[in-house]
């Protein structure tokens, strides 16, 4: 249409057409502006004919036309032509719009035939063309005998008196139909408007985005108003409609989903009811419209655009509320989507309401289809991502705590958080159970839940709105299955049989095997780590099981207990590596997963640290016991070297009882404290819960409660490297005993075989050594003390470290263990003389 | 590996109390008297062989699996450790690690005519060959334990070479009589020579001193005794006849009680004091872990016992609740301990507990121990060292699943107690008199060690006795770290201890 050649054209063309009418004059340049802007708006308008582009039948008609006017050489000619024409569709050069073409030929032929009506002096508009050239200066009397025949000339030649009437009339109607409506045609526009056609007067207008009737038509306000509001209805029916085609029509995609589809058959059938009701009406516009005047045409079907008015009110309501939704739901999916419309179901209006309702139940059936099979099956049916449940791909021991989430974008907002949970849970179970426990038990479980329930899980025999049934079933069902489950998890894996197991052996509660473990693997211990090879501590492990109780125990149990070397590092001692395991198999490893094994481990660590230092007491202890010799002075004379022997000796005596005392207490805080109390609440809360969650927590918290109380937590950092502080000094005192017994032993011994020779031949060897072994022992008695000294000064301090911060934690239960160190109040007693 | 612990009993009463130890353990653990486990104890012998052997036969399979079965059973109902007190024979009878010794034989042969006579391994019986006993003397006793040493030494050989682990040795013996006294003693002394690293426990039976005892040379042998459980026993449980039988009348209104009874409470209190041994649980699963923080200072190792509730053999008391709470109140009283108090008030006022450790039995909800010691702080019903830190420290332990008993909770107290002294000041008050009117002395010198008429020996054990009060004494001021180190001068003490090292 911009195109300079087409505006060229037009251009000429109109110059063509004005000089034709009007021979030669400055008339015909003043006019072409206007005309020239008339045939731009001419050819860019839209309207379209009313008819179907089909070329042959509108050959036809020019044809039948043609011949009806008895001139059927002109018919035969125009066929021949016609054919010719599109034989030479192919060529270059050729016509491609031949229907257009066809088409203004017989428009124009039509025109010809009424224009003599036509007032000549039209002022709007183009001259009309004639085919023969009209003769100029015609009086409009001559004007009308040179008519050609037509019917209304016949008519006209038959009343000569009634023309000017006749024509009058014919005249009206003509300018009525292009600048007044009757109301008739107006309804039967309004209904084409319903169905998202363009009637003949009002149409779509882009630019204002509604349907009106244009400007120029003279239409009474109220008339123009009612038109206005009812084609709203055309507006909203657009909308709905277009939802529905672009939905369909690419359905298979992602974007729409099942509950989207659902959305859209329902909202087609809303719309095949609301096409039924049109057609009625459609029915009874044809009924015509009785005036005022008449009396004769009283029918009561008839259409006024009042009426209509009615008839529409309700579809309008609905038409409304679909568009409403449509737009809400136009970027939603799956459950958002059947969210967004129960929120706003929530009205008031039991029209609305009940409207709301039947959409719902429609949306939601395959959300509930796949609740249903979530929570009995444990399918997740879900191509479209549309689930408020997605899964994804995990390893076993992961499944249950990573392999579904709930995805709270997609749960709608009529099930509740708590029952979604619920929901999510019994479908995990069964998942679980299937993939994890290798168990088919589940499926007896969901039957029964089914059974009990009734009626309401058949396929599909979920509803919207019946949420108490879909409570039922969940509940009923996550009842059954989590029972199930727990059995599985009790009896068949034995889930309280592998704590016991991990209690007694990572936890040291089998006091023999972990003795006999820490006398025979010790020595070994005391070597460079990377010495040690981790396939002899197994041996060693074994070993420990069988010669301690621990050999009754299960071996289907005791198989996952393992040898475990931590990395290590230069200098590390085989102490600081070793630990022990325990490998939970497929399904424990859900609750023992290896964040929950590492705080196991780190708990091994500790306690081992603290029975190595036990261990280490007791080695002192049974070096000085009561009737060894080193717990007799030997020595005659040399009362100061035996008063000097007696101080170091009960100092050290002290210091270890000191020692002792805070190893033991700590080991009895650790032990009734700490594992026991723990352990008893966790058996608690065991034997109550009712799911694997509760489960869960229940272990995650009796783990929890012993890292906080063992000092392992976050904030007790300080108070545990204080701990470690002590440890080690306790450690190095026994170092130092063994060197401190073994010199003293051999000095007693070399005391006494003097003694004894002495005694046996008095006077064969002078006194000679006895001196120097007094002076020696003097000496070593000496050294012995400092040492003695600096580790008892130096446990001392720290241990008023550690028990001048125990009131500080924030822990209730480090207060038992302030009260069991401090149970004499010694150290509250020695502190404010300080 | 277990901590095995071989008992020696030696003399009438050691023989008796061993009887009835025996007797006891046999039931805790649901062993019958010829040493087979009863019906209801059926426990699954440890899987017989190397999981290598699981490879073989198909029938082996079964038996493996059918002893799954057993052990699982068991789990729920044994739980207890044998082998420390018993091994097993090729027959799979248990047979204790118990050594009888007399040198007379009427009580071995009662106890071999008795029910029990299978349990116990025969080559492990010694009575002396003449069989005319010891005649209440300490040196007869003493000196026929150094003419058989050889005999008796050959069968604790064997014992401990039996022994995968050897904790050590329990003797049981009453140290006023001949045998007990002597050739315990002598034995003690062996033990502490040959196993020095081996712990020796003791539960020494100390006569009735409220009454005129037949023994009268009593204070000399008890004296003697004495020395020894001083310088080579690691620990003594002191079982005061005296107390044995107060409580008796007292506690259990038996006008008149039996040997046989008060042996009973004996017994009650030695298998009550090793079930953490025979149950293993978290701590306190071995005699030397046991004792040790027990005893801190090496010379103060005499161990007071109390137990409540205590019954008799078929007598069935009063039922009482037992809580926590109240069997550790009952065991501070004084009336249910196992040793005489012969302290003034003033001086009792002045003992101190220096360790006391608590083995509760029986069904026992961890959370009350707290609370239970909580009380007994608040009340001040403890006076413990000043000189240290102390607490009382409380095991749990299992009951024996085969033993009804009327009582939810029992416990046992092991305390070392300065009060203590008083009984060994009491021993030495009737040594002294006895030996001011220089009594007796002849049956003595007739042996070797008192030969020649030295006497040095009694003199020795006096002042061993002595020091022993003393440093009990000692230890009730606070200042026990700085004792002994002013008084220098008392090198006789030396002298005396060197006395051990010359022997």
């Amino acid at each position: 249409m911009d195109h300079p050649k087409t505006l060229d054209l037009v251009k000429e063309l109109v110059l063509r057409l004005l000089s034709a009418v009007d021979s030669p004059s400055s008339d015909a340049i003043d006019e072409l502006p206007r005309a020239l802007r008339f045939a731009h708006r001419l050819l860019s308008s839209r309207m379209a004919p009313s008819l179907a582009p089909d070329e042959l039948v509108l050959a036809e008609t020019i044809k039948r036309q043609l011949a009806a006017c008895g001139r059927s050489s002109d018919a035969l000619a125009f066929s021949d032509l016609r054919t010719k024409l599109s034989a030479r569709s192919s060529a270059p050069g050729s016509i491609r719009n031949r229907w257009a073409l066809l088409y203004l030929l017989k428009s124009l032929s039509d025109a010809r035939r009424r224009e003599p009506l036509l007032p000549s002096s039209t002022t709007t508009g183009l001259p009309a063309l004639s085919l023969y050239p009209q003769p100029t200066h015609q009086s409009p009397l001559a004007a009308k005998k040179t008519l050609p025949p037509s019917c209304g000339i016949l008519l006209v030649s038959k009343d000569p008196d009634n023309i000017r009437e006749i024509a009058l009339r014919e005249y009206g109607d003509i300018v009525m139909d292009e600048t007044e409506v009757s109301e008739s045609a107006l309804v039967r526009d309004i209904l084409f408007v319903s169905q998202g056609i363009d009637g003949r007067y009002v149409r779509f207008d882009k630019v204002s985005d509604r349907y009106e009737p244009p400007d120029l038509l003279k239409l009474p306000r109220s008339m123009r108003t009612m038109v206005c509001k009812l084609s709203e209805l055309g507006w909203l029916f657009r909308k709905v409609r277009g939802y529905i085609t672009e939905s369909m029509s690419c359905f298979p995609a992602e974007e729409v989903g099942t509950v989207g589809q659902a959305f859209c058959s329902a909202l087609q059938d809303e719309l095949s009811d609301y096409y039924k009701l049109l057609a009625v009406l459609e029915s009874h516009s044809l009924n015509p419209i009785p005036t005022p005047g008449s009396v004769l045409g009283v029918t009561v079907n008839y259409l006024s655009l009042r009426r209509l008015a009615v008839w529409l009110a309700e579809p309008m309501v609905r038409m409304r509320l679909m568009a409403v939704l449509v737009d809400g739901c136009r970027s939603l999916r799956g459950g958002a989507m059947a969210g967004a419309i129960h929120e706003r179901a929530q009205h008031g209006d039991p029209l609305v309401q009940e409207f709301m309702g039947c959409l719902l139940r429609r949306v939601c059936s395959p959300l509930f289809e796949m609740v249903r099979s979530w929570v009995l099956e444990g399918e997740l049916e879900d191509t479209f991502a549309e689930f408020f449940i997605q899964g994804q791909a995990v390893k076993a021991e992961s499944l249950w705590r990573e392999g579904y989430q709930i995805q709270s974008a997609m749960l709608p907002s009529f099930i509740s958080p708590a029952l979604a949970q619920r929901i999510l849970r019994t479908g995990k179970s069964i998942n679980f159970l299937r993939a994890c426990c290798e168990d088919n038990g589940w499926a007896t479980a969901a039957a029964e839940a089914a059974a009990h329930v009734g009626t309401t899980t058949r396929r599909g025999g979920l509803v919207y709105g019946e949420t108490n049934a879909l409570e039922a079933l969940v509940v009923e069902a996550a009842k059954r299955i989590d029972r199930h489950l727990m059995d599985v998890i009790h009896k068949r894996y034995r889930f309280k049989d592998h704590c016991l197991a991990i209690k007694r052996y990572l936890l040291l509660g089998q006091g023999d095997f972990v003795q006999y473990l820490m006398d025979i693997i010790g020595p070994e211990l005391s070597e460079p780590a990377n010495t040690i090879s981790s396939f002899h501590l197994s041996g060693l492990l074994e070993m420990a099981i069988r010669a301690s109780n621990a050999q009754y125990d299960d071996w289907d149990i005791l198989d996952h207990l393992k040898v475990k070397m931590m990395e290590h590092g230069d200098g590390n001692r085989g102490w600081d590596v070793f630990s022990l395991e325990y490998d939970a198999t497929v399904p424990l490893d859900t609750v023992f997963t290896a964040s929950v094994m590492k705080k196991y481990l780190k708990i091994f660590n500790f306690l081992w640290k603290l029975k190595r230092v036990e261990h280490a007491l007791i080695g002192i202890w049974k070096i000085m016991k009561p009737n060894s010799i080193i717990s007799c002075i030997y020595t005659k004379e040399g009362a100061a070297v035996k008063a000097q022997f007696v101080a170091v000796l009960r100092r050290c005596q002290v210091l270890w009882n000191e020692m002792n005392h805070f190893v033991t207490n700590f080991q009895y805080y650790i032990m009734f404290e700490v594992l026991e109390v723990s352990w008893a609440h966790f058996s608690e809360e065991m034997d109550a819960a009712k799911d694997l969650d509760d489960l869960l927590a229940a272990h995650d918290k009796y783990l929890n409660s012993i890292v906080e109380k063992s000092l392992l937590g976050e904030q007790s950092q300080g108070l545990i490297r204080i701990l470690f502080v002590l440890f080690d000094l306790i450690l190095q005192l026994r170092t130092h005993a063994e060197r401190w017994f073994e010199s003293i032993f051999q000095l007693q011994l070399r005391g006494k075989s003097k003694l004894k020779t002495k005694l046996k031949e008095p006077g064969s060897y002078p006194d000679v050594g006895r001196k120097a072994i007094m002076q020696l022992a003097g000496e070593f008695l000496q050294r012995m003390g400092e040492d003695l000294d600096k580790i008892a000064k130096e446990y001392s301090v720290s241990l008023d470290a550690f028990i001048s911060q125990l009131p500080m934690q924030q822990h209730v239960d480090l207060k038992f263990l302030l009260f069991r160190l401090d149970f004499t109040e010694f150290y509250s007693r020695l502190s404010p003389s300080k | 590996m277990p901590r095995e612990i071989i008992t020696i009993q030696v003399g009438q009463c050691g023989n008796q109390i061993g009887m009835e130890f025996w007797k006891q353990l046999c039931l805790e653990h649901g062993i019958g008297k010829d040493g087979l486990l009863e019906d209801f104890a059926t426990q699954a012998r440890p899987i017989p062989t190397s999981l290598s052997a699981l490879s073989g036969s198909g029938s082996f399979y079964s038996y493996v699996t059918s002893l799954g079965i057993m052990k699982h059973e068991k789990r729920h109902t044994g739980g207890d450790r044998k082998d420390v007190f018993f091994y097993q024979a090729d027959d799979q009878h248990y047979i204790p690690r118990a050594l009888l010794m007399d040198l007379e034989p009427r009580v071995i042969n009662g106890i071999q005519n008795s029910e029990y006579r299978n349990l116990y391994n025969h080559e492990n019986i010694f009575v002396s060959d003449h069989g005319g006993g010891a005649g209440n003397n300490w040196a007869s006793g003493y000196h026929q334990g150094e003419q058989v040493v050889d005999d008796i030494m050959d069968m604790v050989d064997r014992e401990a070479d039996g022994s995968d682990s050897l904790e050590g040795f329990v003797l049981c013996h009453s140290i006023a009589g001949g045998t007990g006294s002597g050739m315990g003693s002598y034995l003690l002394e062996t033990l502490n020579d040959r196993y020095s690293k081996k712990l020796v426990q003791t539960y020494s039976v100390f006569p009735n001193q409220m009454e005129t005892s037949d023994v009268v040379v009593q204070p000399y042998n008890s004296l003697l005794t004495l020395k020894r459980l001083t310088l080579n026993a690691d620990c003594v449980v002191v079982l005061d006849n005296t107390a044995l039988n107060r409580i008796a009348v007292e506690r259990l209104h038996l006008s008149n009680p039996t040997f046989a009874q008060t042996n009973s409470l004996v017994s009650t209190v030695m298998s009550a004091s090793t079930t953490t041994l025979r149950y293993p649980g978290y701590m306190n699963n071995d005699l030397v872990g046991l004792l040790a923080s027990l005893i801190p200072t090496p010379r103060c190792h005499f161990l007071m016992t109390g137990y409540t509730p205590l019954t008799v053999e078929r007598q069935v008391n009063m039922i009482r609740k037992t809580t926590v709470l109240d069997v550790m109140r009952r065991l501070l009283q004084a009336k249910n301990i196992m040793v005489s108090s012969y302290a003034r008030t003033k001086e009792a006022s002045q003992a101190k507990y220096i360790s006391i450790l608590n083995i509760i039995q029986g069904d026992v909800d961890p959370t009350q121990v707290h609370e239970s010691l909580q009380r007994i702080r608040e009340r001040k019903l403890v006076n413990f060292i000043e000189w240290g830190p102390a607490s009382i420290q409380v095991a749990l332990s299992r009951k024996s699943p085969y033993i009804q008993t009327t009582h939810r909770v029992s416990g046992l107290m092991l305390a070392n107690h300065t009060s203590i002294r008083h009984l060994f000041s009491k021993c030495l008050g009737q040594y002294e008199k006895l030996r001011k009117k220089q009594a007796f002395l002849d049956n003595y010198r007739k042996f070797p060690m008192f030969a020649d008429n030295d006497l040095s020996e009694f003199d020795e054990s006096r002042e061993v006795i002595e020091s022993l009060v003393e440093e009990y004494k000692a230890c009730e001021s606070p200042d026990y770290i700085k004792w002994g180190m002013e008084e220098q001068g008392e090198a006789s003490v030396a002298a005396a201890l060197d006395s051990k090292l010359v022997m």
